[in-house]
């Protein structure tokens, strides 16, 4: 606890002094509202929860999570295919790069004009944000095998399966999870992307709405629900990364 | 066939290179050995000669370029999964617990019993690692390590222990006792070992024969058997003809090493 609180006090020390300069500066320059509200406002705010903002953010809630567990699903599923298959790899692995070189922003409009407003575009475009950190992560993982452990299973006898299922996939974890990671924070821009280009709920939506109505203040909570949900999104991977690899020497 | 006079172990003339990038590297050349049912046999030789890629041979991780593995009479050449073995490296499972590691290999040949699982518990008392059994690997010594990696081959189904340096790891006072151990649960067991050393002591107590290798590429240059009754007691190793062995391989092995060195400097000059 005391090493936690170690840890932890030196940000938080910064956060505040930050908010408190930025509070100071725009009383002091006495800065509109409209262009940059002050921290005592964006609270004030917040804490209001006004236009339905609780349903926006259950919404988006609702998306991002859905999405990332179809995108790291499929990314799992597209690393062990690959992983398994070499010569798949060797054809696909440059495609798979090449995909991320599409910027989301350009495809989404496209998707929605391929599968309308619904839930299908939104879930496409996180999942291919999604998809990617894992897929390579886990690939990369699978590949790092330590090969006198490799050596020891083939000696002993051990097939295919029980080399993947004891070695190679407990190996990889460290990895798969600092991809799922990754993935787990894309996840949120992923859906708040998804909802500015159509929907009728959502933080994405709820943006575009305060932002025509120059609610600067709204967009600020808006930002703050954004880091808050990734945060989130992240500690909650992690704590899982925690109780999976154990194992793990502590570092220092 | 009898079974008793068919060797555990018999290797034929088995060569082997490697090729990287034009240059080959001869690495075992025309090597013939025998370990028969319940010997002990030792293979000592200079560093980088070649010992541990004849296990990999051994073991059907490396294919040789010519010559048989043959096991109880029957040809295995680049079969996996018919010898039991123990890495130069420990090579245990960061995220097993020492008794899942010691484990492993029976796992992998079926499901593992409770008998089996208290088994190995009483294994790890016996060799110092009482309290250690759901530990993770990197809270153990070096030494501990080796220990584990050992009982994993002692425990493994395979009737022939393949074991590459296994005492290297420990300082004096362990390795003795883990050699006087040794040949207690061998002398009792008389499981098939071939054996990889570079102690020419360890190996003159343990085993019923030494082979040893010249500097790479590695060839049998001796094959000598070693007199001395069983069961042996430590007290073997002050007896005169006990010295006179250690005198003549340290002999070998001292010439083995100046050959070893004058082909590198040759090689340097070039
Ligand atoms: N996979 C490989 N590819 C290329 N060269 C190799 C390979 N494995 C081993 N060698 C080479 O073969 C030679 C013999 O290696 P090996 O590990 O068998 O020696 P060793 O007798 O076990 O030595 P030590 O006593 O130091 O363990 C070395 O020069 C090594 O560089
Ligand atoms: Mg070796």
């Amino acid at each position: 606890m005391r090493s936690w609180w170690k840890n932890v006090w030196p940000p938080l020390v910064a956060v505040i002094f930050f908010l408190l300069v930025w509070q100071l500066l725009t009383s002091l320059f006495h800065i509109e509202q409209w262009i940059l509200p002050a921290p005592s406002d964006i609270a004030r705010e917040a804490a209001a929860a006004s236009g339905g903002l609780w349903e926006h953010v259950w919404a988006t809630l609702k998306l991002t999570v859905f999405g990332f567990a179809i995108g790291t699903a499929i990314g799992l599923v597209i690393a062990l295919i690959l992983h398994l298959i070499p010569f798949l790899k060797q054809a696909l692995y440059p495609l798979l790069i090449l995909s991320q070189n599409i910027p989301t922003i350009a495809l989404a409009p496209l998707l929605m004009i391929w599968f309308g407003f619904g839930l299908l575009p939104k879930l496409i475009v996180i999942t291919l944000v999604c998809f990617f950190p894992v897929a390579v992560a886990a690939l990369g993982g699978l590949k790092q095998t330590d090969p006198v452990m490799m050596n020891y299973m083939r000696m002993i006898g051990a097939g295919k399966g029980q080399i993947f299922a004891k070695l190679e996939l407990p190996y990889a974890l460290p990895s798969i999870f600092s991809g799922i990671k990754i993935a787990a924070t894309y996840s949120v821009m992923g859906a708040i992307i998804a909802e500015w280009l159509g929907a009728d709920k959502g933080i994405g939506y709820y943006m575009m709405l305060q932002k025509s109505g120059y609610r600067t203040d709204r967009m600020f909570v808006a930002i703050m629900i954004i880091v808050v949900l990734s945060l989130l999104m992240f500690g909650l991977i992690a704590l899982l990364e925690k109780w999976f690899v154990r194992w793990k020497p502590k570092q220092g | 066939m009898n079974k008793e006079t068919t060797p555990a172990l018999e290797i034929d003339s088995v060569s082997k290179s490697f090729k990287e990038k034009r240059r080959t590297l001869p690495v075992l050349s025309d090597i013939s050995l025998t370990v028969g049912q319940g010997e002990f046999v030792s293979i000592i030789g200079p560093s980088g000669s070649g010992k541990s890629t004849l296990l990999h041979v051994i073991g059907g991780l490396t294919r040789p370029d010519a010559g048989t593995v043959r096991m109880n009479g029957a040809e295995v050449t680049g079969q996996q999964g018919h010898i039991s073995y123990m890495p130069q490296q420990p090579a245990l499972f960061p995220w097993r617990t020492i008794e899942d590691n010691v484990l492993l290999a029976q796992e992998v040949h079926g499901p593992v019993s409770r008998e089996a699982r208290e088994d190995a518990r009483r294994w790890l008392a016996k060799v110092g690692l009482a309290g250690f059994e759901k530990a993770h690997p990197h809270t153990l010594s070096g030494g501990m390590q080796q220990r584990a990696a050992f009982l994993r081959a002692l425990l493994s189904p395979q009737e022939l222990m393949c074991l590459d340096e296994p005492f290297s790891a420990l300082d004096a006072l362990t390795r003795s006792d883990m050699q006087r151990w040794l040949l207690d649960i061998w002398e009792e067991n008389r499981r098939s070992v071939l054996f990889i050393t570079h102690n020419i002591e360890e190996a003159l107590l343990l085993s019923s024969r030494i082979y040893v290798f010249s500097s790479r590429p590695a060839a049998v240059l001796h094959a000598i058997d070693v007199p001395f009754p069983r069961p042996r007691r430590e007290e073997v190793t002050e007896a005169p003809e006990f010295l006179q062995l250690k005198r003549q391989l340290s002999e070998w092995m001292r010439e083995e090493q100046r050959k070893m060195q004058a082909a590198q400097q040759g090689g340097s000059r070039l």
